[in-house]
């Protein structure tokens, strides 16, 4: 039996090519994040080895422990170090400290040299090469206060030269240092584009704003100690909430820690190869159910001479192993030069982040895995078919299926449709936990449900344009008409396929096309002429003076955030400057946000809980516990859950983050020159703040959307070629079958050229139709998407158009695009040899 | 291979088939009742829709019947489940069809012998390489049934009968798409078969030629059997034929 899948796999492998290629696309994207994935991870593996190689024990505060200590709060003292150096098996102590939340500034010393990228680490320079890991290019080490090493690509890039003042911003303050020397970080200065520099001890200290004792250790031992013993023994010197750990368990926690992120990258490409794969299963449903008519006969000659109907099942399920293995292993290959090309080109724009590409074992278990699974369980159903097959079907002269009614696949498909609907209701707008299940499952079986639909909905339809068809294509358009009405199941998971890559991209685009014009709307009300935040953290106090203090500003609002505790619940708390942020931008709040006086407004989390304006709040925070008035309602749940005035806040709680501030111009000032005054004035002291004009932001926000949507589609874009290819396959193969029909129409004249279009008109029909139906599907559960987030403060459904009327085209296009091969396959057929074939 | 020890190879009682239901029903077997003696060759005739072909899909459990029994040896199968019904084939029938005898995608030889692996039983190579050998298919074993005429093909098939030694031998028009010459030769082969491997072959045909090859030849008419004629020859087949208004 073995024998017998695999000799017509081989006997005729045309008609499983393009089963193959669909399974290997999704499988391909499957491998290609995994090994991606991979090489990033080995890639930082390498680097925190490289960090870790030269020392021997770090003695760090314990991140699992309950004491915290603050940035410039070190956890050892002087006392400390000595301690550890008196340690048997030590030979070097090295007590470091390091600043990592600030920026170095490009040469100009305006704006940050990299912008929203990479990090700038800053150490103190302790002339221990084991310890410093860096060793010396050029100029020499730092010796005196005020002097500064930059890696050499920090070097470069920033265009300086020894001699040249190098400044680090905070986001308040800069302060500049005297560039004495270029570094290399361990060989080859990786540093996975992070900027490194090395200041003296005492500058350290002061730029981290006065830090005190030490925040590592790190310890280099004599060769012949056992670093565990050692790491142990400093252990029990240690104050509470620290530890010392080898270097080598540190390097493989950090590793350990960056996979744990890079699961999430996993998670997410894989939920998209498996829509892909749930769309290939379309088409492996389809070519094994065709194959199996076709074979019709062939299994009933196999029944008759004693084969089992299980023996029949597993010929084909075989088939589908071999069929999935292969395309496995095929997809594997291609998702690995998948792989390498995107890090090759990431590479070409980041610098070198990656380690080699391999082939881990993960990526060939799940290649693999979803491959053949996916293959097998495709191939069930038409196995069970075929094992049920007859033998009296061997003696039937031509191998034509009974019809069988569709009556059971319409209750089927009816039930589904709406228990997929219901479950979308209760998930979309009933209150329940976990709504997201509830919405994810409804959304499975109401595409399921549609799809089996399709075949009575969708086909007659088809059937219903025969005289449209006919009036545009002549009879070439009544035949094609006819043969989407012959075989409806068929049809329906050709057209089903396409149905759900489109339904996915129309509903993002309906979703991200609603959030744009719910952004747009928010700032129509807007008043205000600049929008300023920080670059990482909170907007200094300071800057907003500096930009108070510049002709033509009229008004600035401040926008923060802060916790507190209501109810024995941590709460976010929003600060508004209410009265000056009155009427520059539209607070969707009931009364106005300048009502909110000494009270508070809630948005709708803490409604739900049962407060009402006139009720008592009482607020905790580490300022105090105070009563406040609800004097209003915030009507959309945002980053807050109440909002009290600015001054208000300052009475709870002293750490309020400042997020934003919003600048009104006088109305006599020019808004061009007022912007470059504000820009110049905070380019001095804090050139990490971002000044941006509402079109900028709002361009910005646009921007981002649109990449969002961009990103999505590119990801859905395989399921598309899927089910594109899908619709090529179900075309090949009822070509293959209708050959001695296609031999009799060319025998009694109709042209090649018709042929051709008879078959593309088909192929159209089918991609328009289930694009269509997509497109029906994916903007009403977009719109249902939206609505019920309508408390987030969506305004209302957009319907893109726009991205509707271009999928249509394209979906036109691609049907074109489909029909070539089979059509071409049909046109060539020699006449002679069509009539005679069984 | 076999056990049983009776002279009949197969037999049926009473046996009635309709096909449809209600006003639409047709009686294709009506009362059929016959034993078919071991190591002869039985040819069953009659005039389309008489009833023949159903006849030998009833008896080789192909097709059930609707009322009655039927036996192949000892073992009664109209009371067996399909799995049981399927094994029988397995183990005691051999078929040859009309057309479409061969599975496509495998070799001459590999066809031969499938039988054989379906059932996971060896290959008896001196047996294998006897009936190659007189059916003449030495050179052909590697080919496809594509590669095969017409003839080559229906003897592959008569070889597959063969291989398993089976009971008896279910030939449901063999000739039927074959030149004469052809066809001669596979009746001789058959014939040959009976006589000298005491195989049992049943076979249905409307040739008057072919059924000449027999040693025994049932006449069909409207389901029920309305004659039979020992050691025919084709004229005699013929007359026969003339009066049943054929």
């Amino acid at each position: 039996m073995l024998r017998l899948a695999f000799k017509s796999v081989r006997h005729n492998p045309k008609r499983l090519i393009l089963t193959a290629i669909a399974v290997a696309l999704g499988v391909s994207l499957v491998a290609a994040t995994h090994i991606f994935t991979n090489s990033l991870s080995s890639g930082f593996g390498a680097l925190f080895e490289d960090i870790y190689d030269s020392v021997d024990v770090v003695v760090e505060a314990d991140p699992d422990s309950d004491i915290e200590f603050e940035p410039t709060e070190g956890a050892f003292t002087d006392a400390n170090v000595e301690d550890i150096g008196a340690v048997e098996g030590v030979s070097e102590v090295g007590p470091g400290i390091g600043v990592e939340n600030l920026f170095v500034l490009n040469a100009a010393g305006d704006a940050p040299l990299n912008m929203g990228g990479a990090p700038t680490l800053i150490y103190n320079w302790t002339g221990v090469p084991e310890i410093d890991r860096s060793t010396i290019v050029d100029g020499r080490a730092v010796e005196a206060p005020g002097e500064v090493l930059v890696d050499i690509d920090t070097f470069a890039n920033g265009d300086f030269a020894l001699g040249d003042t190098v400044a680090v911003a905070a986001e308040e303050g800069v302060s500049g240092y005297e560039l004495v020397g270029t570094i290399t970080f361990g060989e080859n200065n990786e540093l996975q584009t992070a900027n490194l520099m090395y200041l003296e001890e005492s500058d350290l200290r002061e730029l981290g704003g006065g830090i005190e004792g030490w925040q590592t250790i790190e310890v280099v031992t004599e060769e012949t100690a056992d670093n565990e013993a050692v790491a142990e023994e400093i252990g029990g010197l240690l104050p509470d909430g620290t530890r010392a750990l080898t270097a080598e368990d540190k390097a493989a926690e950090q590793t350990e820690a960056f996979d744990e992120v890079l699961q999430y990258v996993d998670i997410f490409a894989i939920s998209f190869a498996i829509i892909s794969l749930f769309v290939g299963a379309y088409i492996i449903v389809n070519t094994f159910r065709i194959i199996v008519t076709q074979r019709t006969r062939e299994f009933g000659l196999l029944r008759a001479i004693g084969a089992t109907g299980k023996q029949i099942r597993s010929v084909i399920l075989l088939e589908g192993l071999i069929v999935g293995l292969v395309a496995s292993a095929i997809g594997i290959v291609t998702g690995w030069l998948l792989a390498l090309l995107i890090v090759t080109i990431v590479e070409t724009f980041s610098g070198e982040l990656f380690g080699s590409v391999t082939l881990p074992a993960d990526a060939l278990l799940w290649g693999f895995g979803v491959g053949i699974l996916v293959t097998m369980i495709s191939a069930l159903l038409p196995a069970i078919h075929a094992s049920t097959i007859s033998p009296m079907e061997a003696l039937r002269e031509s191998a034509t299926q009974s019809k069988k009614s569709l009556t059971l696949r319409n209750i089927v498909g009816g039930a589904m449709t709406l228990i997929g609907v219901l479950l979308l209701a209760i998930g979309l707008f009933a209150d329940v936990e976990r709504a997201y299940v509830w919405v994810g499952a409804g959304a499975i079986v109401l595409v399921l449900g549609v799809t089996l639909l399709a075949a009575q909905v969708l086909v007659p339809i088809a059937y219903g344009m025969r005289g449209f068809l006919t009036s545009v294509f002549g009879v070439d358009g009544k035949l094609a008409a006819n043969n989407i009405h012959r075989e409806p199941r068929r049809s329906a998971n050709t057209a089903a396929a396409l149905m759900i890559g489109v339904m996915l991209l129309a509903l993002v685009a309906t979703f991200t096309e609603s959030l744009k014009s719910t952004f747009t709307e928010q700032f129509q009300g807007n008043e205000a002429e600049l929008f300023v935040v920080g670059t990482s953290g909170a907007v200094p106090q300071g800057a907003i003076d500096v930009i108070d203090d510049t002709d033509g500003v009229a008004t600035t609002a401040r926008f923060g955030f802060g916790d507190v505790t209501i109810d024995g619940q941590t709460q976010q708390l929003g600060a508004i400057d209410a009265e000056a942020a009155e009427g520059l931008l539209a607070f969707p709040t009931e009364p106005g946000i300048a009502d909110i006086g000494a009270g508070a407004f809630i948005a709708p989390s803490l409604q739900e809980a049962g407060y009402e304006v006139g009720d008592t709040l009482t607020v905790r925070g580490d300022g105090g516990t105070v009563d406040l008035e609800v004097t209003g309602l915030f009507l959309t749940e945002g980053d807050a859950h109440l909002f009290v005035d600015w001054d208000t806040a300052d009475g709870i709680t002293s750490d309020v983050f400042l997020a934003q501030v919003i600048i009104d111009f006088e109305g006599r000032a020019d808004v061009d020159d007022t912007r470059a005054a504000v820009e110049e004035n905070l380019a001095e002291e804090f050139p990490l703040v971002m000044v941006q004009s509402p079109g900028e932001l709002e361009q910005f926000f646009n921007s981002f959307i649109d990449l969002l949507l961009g990103v999505i589609s590119a990801l859905l874009g395989s399921a598309l070629v899927i089910a594109i290819l899908g619709v090529a396959n179900t075309q090949l193969l009822s070509v293959t079958e209708r050959t001695r029909e296609i031999g009799l129409l060319r025998a009694v004249g109709l042209r090649r050229r018709s042929v051709w279009r008879m078959i593309t008109v088909e192929s159209m029909v089918m991609a328009l139709f289930g694009t269509i139906l997509g497109m029906i599907l994916g903007v009403s559960l977009g719109s249902a998407l939206v609505l019920s987030l309508e408390d987030f403060g969506f305004t209302g459904v957009t319907i893109p158009w726009l991205w509707l009327l271009l999928y249509t085209v394209l979906a036109a296009l691609a049907g074109i695009l489909a029909a070539i091969w089979p059509a071409w396959r049909a046109s060539r057929l020699d006449i002679l040899k069509a009539i005679a074939t069984e | 291979m076999t056990t049983t020890t009776t002279a009949i190879a197969a037999s049926m009682r009473d046996g009635y088939k309709d096909y449809g239901m209600g006003d639409m029903a047709v009686r294709a077997l009506d009362g059929i009742t016959v034993d078919i003696a071991r190591s002869e060759f039985t040819a069953i005739m009659g005039p389309s829709g008489s009833g023949k072909s159903t006849l030998l899909h009833t008896l080789a459990g192909l097709d059930r019947l609707t009322h009655g029994e039927s036996s192949i040896g000892d073992t009664v199968i109209t009371s067996l489940s399909e799995a049981q019904v399927t094994e029988v084939r397995r183990n005691n029938i051999g078929f040859v069809f009309q057309s479409f005898n061969l599975i496509p995608s495998l070799t001459g030889s590999e066809n031969i012998t499938l039988p054989l692996d379906i059932a996971g039983t060896p290959v008896d190579k001196e047996w294998f390489d006897n009936i190659i050998g007189i059916l003449g298919l030495g050179d052909r074993l590697t080919h496809l049934p594509a590669e095969l005429s017409g003839g080559q093909q229906q003897r592959v098939a008569v070889a597959r009968a063969l291989v398993s030694r089976p009971e008896i031998i279910f030939a449901d028009e063999p000739s039927g798409n074959l030149d004469s010459t052809s066809g001669a030769e596979l009746l001789g082969f058959m014939r040959r078969a009976v006589k000298e491997y005491k195989q049992t072959i049943v076979m249905v045909t409307h040739d008057p030629t072919a059924a000449s090859y027999a040693d025994r030849i049932l006449f069909l008419e409207d389901g029920q059997i309305v004659d039979e004629m020992r050691e025919p020859t084709a004229d005699k087949v013929l007359e026969r034929m003339k009066q049943m208004g054929h």
